[in-house]
Order: C-alpha cells, then structure tokens, then sequence
C-alpha cells in the first residue's frame, strides 16, 4: 500500500506482476478519515465487515477486489 | 475468541500510553504482564491490535506503527510511523489534525511529501497503489 508520482513508476515497480488497485492521493485521505478517524475514540469497538464494506462502497471502491474476508 | 469491555479498556489504555509517549507499552506498563499479554492476544485475534507472533510486543496500534517504517507522519507536534501510505494518511485522522506524510517512491526512490490540511493532501497528484486484494489483506497484515 504505497505512494507513488505517476502510474510510470508503479508499472515499473510492479516489474510484471499483476496490478492491485490504483486510487488518488485525494481518493485516499477520503478513505483514511472514513476508516480511521475513530480509532482514539473511548466508544471504539471493532468495526463489522459490513461498516467496513459500507465505507468502500460510499467511496465507489467496489467489485472483487475490495470485497474484504 | 472475542473481546470483552475489559480487552477493549485495555486497548484504551495500550492507544493512550502510545499517544501520550510516542512509544509503545511493555505490558508490565499497563498491569500484571500476564493478564496484559492475554488481552493483547484476544485484541489481536480481532484485529484490534497487531502483535510480533515472535515476541508477543506490539506492532502495530492501527492505523500507527510501532516501528520505524517508510512512512513518517508529522502531527500533533511528534513524529510517528505509518505502517502503510494508508495509515500515514489515517494517523492525521485518528489524531484529528493536519500533518504531514513523507515518504519515498519504492520505484525510484524519490522522496515523497504531502501536507494534509483539513483532511485533504495538499499535493493532489499522487497515486496510491494496493497491491493485495482486500480478502487477503489479513493474511499477512505486514506484508500487505
């Protein structure tokens, strides 16, 4: 899960591998507030999968290869 | 293996030790170390904490690293570690503030930084790549 300048450089990292999933920096700080943003709160409880799969679905991050175990 | 209101008190404690002190707690910190151990486990079998299956120390307080990554987040006034390009992003979440990310690119090596104001990145250009499919990512939480 890294950061990188342009799509250039991740092909040359992946160096043939299969490709994951590429997101926006901007699309990114959307999901970290959304999946952390709790997290020193004295109320946390784990999350279900089903909030979590409702936080990658209001972010349109859908399809097989966000589907979580 | 579930966690109870006194595991997630536990987790309560283990997060603020951290967040007052920047480091970890040994468990002998938070009570007797047996006791400390046996919820930690519990909290990690629930993903609720990350422990070194080699040494039982904590290793990840999601979204912070305990050890040093590629990922420096500045906030709060401290430096902190990421344990990903994702958690660096969510420690300003979790601490609520602006911060900073820095980073390099594991391609080239160039370094990398992004300044988050109000939640956003400042620098809207870059890319984050996820290699393995959500579904997998518990299999090995530090590779992924």
């Amino acid at each position: 899960m890294n950061l990188f300048r342009s799509e250039e450089h991740i092909a040359r990292w992946l160096g043939g591998r299969d490709p994951g999933a590429t997101i926006s920096v901007v699309k990114l700080s959307e999901l970290a507030r959304a999946w952390w943003d709790d997290r020193l709160s004295p109320a946390w409880v784990p999350h279900t999968r089903e909030q979590n799969m409702a936080i990658l679905y209001r972010l349109g991050l859908t399809g097989d290869f966000w589907e979580l175990a | 293996m579930h966690v109870d209101e006194a595991d997630l008190g536990l987790r309560r404690r283990t997060y603020a030790f951290f967040v007052e002190h920047g480091r970890a707690p040994l468990a002998a910190e938070l009570g007797d170390p047996d006791e400390v151990l046996a919820g930690w486990r519990r909290l990690h079998a629930e993903h609720a904490v990350v422990l070194n299956p080699a040494t039982d120390e904590l290793r990840m307080l999601n979204p912070f690293s305990v050890v040093p990554t590629a990922y420096r987040v500045q906030a709060g006034g401290r430096w902190w570690y990421g344990n990903c390009a994702w958690d660096a992003f969510g420690i300003c979440a979790a601490l609520q503030t602006d911060g900073r990310v820095e980073t390099s690119c594991p391609d080239c090596g160039e370094p990398l930084a992004v300044a988050v104001r109000d939640g956003r990145p400042e620098d809207e250009s870059l890319l984050f790549h996820c290699l393995v499919p959500a579904g997998h990512w518990w299999d090995d939480i530090v590779f992924s």
